[in-house]
């Protein structure tokens, strides 16, 4: 499994990787795009506080900005770590269809 | 409520560094509307799990200096040294035994106050540069890790004198049944060990602010490693202790293994600290250094 932590597909880390892979977004924007693409809602503080650990660990990176609204990016090696999180949920998603009888196409 | 106000819940480090940004968030999110409950139980929640979270990384980091510290290996021995004592004074010994455990006490306290100049002696060689760091106005970067110590030093101390006063008016008797002397000896204990950790944890704050010679690095890396040793030979000394209070076998038979181990890791640990002292040396000297 992944060793980033990033395990489950509504971890709000995992979701603030998946928004920020196409590009830096600052906090408003990515509460959006997440509402937007899974369904779910981020409040202001747990938001901020998988942001605040997504930068300790390195995995996104605050971009230069005179405004207060300061957009976030990906890194490389939080690139590597949603990739490895996203292989592996497509493991388990297979191997669950499978089983079911309801393997993809 | 100002949606300024629900950053109190955050910590100081964190409101400097995210503040502004999750201020904006919230504004957004609200639209110039006023908080819910909702939202502001969501940011107090999501305070207090970093407050949470910084403590605990404090804690971690403060756990891995005093890994780190060869002071850790002291502070253990000397805690269970201290709890062995208290137990071990709860027996009384019969006439016969009495000059084993009178010789292995001797020899107990021996190491104690030898680890005890050790550290004394290690404090002396950094004494210089210590009153040169205080000279230059340093006590103000110390000194709440000071008064920490000095506190729990109290409590110790406070501790200790209890139990000193119970040793006078109780006999051994006494002792072994009373709760309130048991639990008494091993908050003591506790203390000492909390006393101890804090002071160590404050050296080392302070040898951090020290500009100390390499001669003076040098020698405070061999004093570390002889006391070091001198600590970890409490443990078999206590351990011997005991075997001759309760003429047990099996005791002896730990306290050699233990002194066995202290054989074969003490030239280990003096080998290294000369080692690095001698490097520091050579570097000094290859830099013009004294």
């Amino acid at each position: 499994m992944a060793s980033s932590g990033l395990r489950r597909p509504n971890d709000p880390p995992l979701l603030i990787l998946v928004s920020l892979a196409d590009g830096p977004k600052h906090g408003h924007a990515l509460a959006k795009d997440i509402e937007d693409f899974a369904g779910v809602k981020l409040g202001p503080g747990a938001l901020y506080g998988a942001i605040t650990r997504l930068v300790e660990r390195g995995l996104i990176e605050p971009l230069g900005s005179d405004d207060r609204r300061r957009p976030y990016r990906i890194t490389p090696p939080g690139s590597a770590a949603l990739a490895e999180a996203l292989a592996d949920m497509r493991r388990v998603t297979h191997a669950g269809l499978a089983r079911l009888g309801l393997d993809p196409a | 409520m100002k949606p300024a106000r629900l950053l109190r819940w955050y910590p100081r480090a964190w409101r400097d560094q995210y503040g502004e940004e999750l201020l904006a968030l919230i504004q957004d999110t609200l639209d110039e509307g006023r908080p819910t409950w909702r939202l502001r139980l969501g940011v107090a929640w999501g305070g207090l799990r970093e407050r949470g979270h910084r403590t605990g990384q404090a804690g971690k980091a403060a756990v891995k200096r005093m890994a780190d510290s060869w002071a850790s290996p002291l502070i253990v021995v000397v805690g269970l040294a201290a709890v062995s004592i208290t137990w071990n004074l709860k027996a009384s010994l019969p006439p016969a035994r009495a000059w084993q455990g009178t010789a292995a006490l001797d020899t107990l306290a021996g190491i104690m106050a030898f680890t005890g100049v050790c550290v004394l002696a290690d404090a002396l060689v950094a004494a210089p540069a210590f009153v040169a760091f205080l000279r230059e106005g340093g006590w103000p970067k110390i000194r709440r890790r000071v008064a920490w110590a000095a506190g729990a030093t109290l409590a110790a101390g406070g501790g200790m004198a209890w139990l000193a006063l119970g040793l006078r008016s109780m006999s051994f008797a006494q002792m072994n049944r009373s709760l309130a002397y048991v639990i008494g000896a091993f908050a003591a204990a506790l203390a000492l060990i909390v006393a101890l950790g804090l002071w160590a944890s404050a050296a080392r704050a302070t040898a951090k602010q020290l500009e100390l010679t390499p001669r003076a690095r040098a020698a405070q890396l061999l004093l570390a490693a002889v006391t070091g040793i001198a600590a970890l030979t409490i443990v078999p000394a206590s351990i011997v202790w005991t075997a001759a209070i309760q003429s047990s076998l099996a005791w002896l038979v730990v306290a050699v293994a233990n002194l066995a181990l202290a054989g074969v890791v003490a030239p280990r640990m003096i080998g290294r600290a000369l080692r690095k002292g001698r490097r520091l040396r050579l570097r000094a000297a290859a830099s013009g250094r004294r």
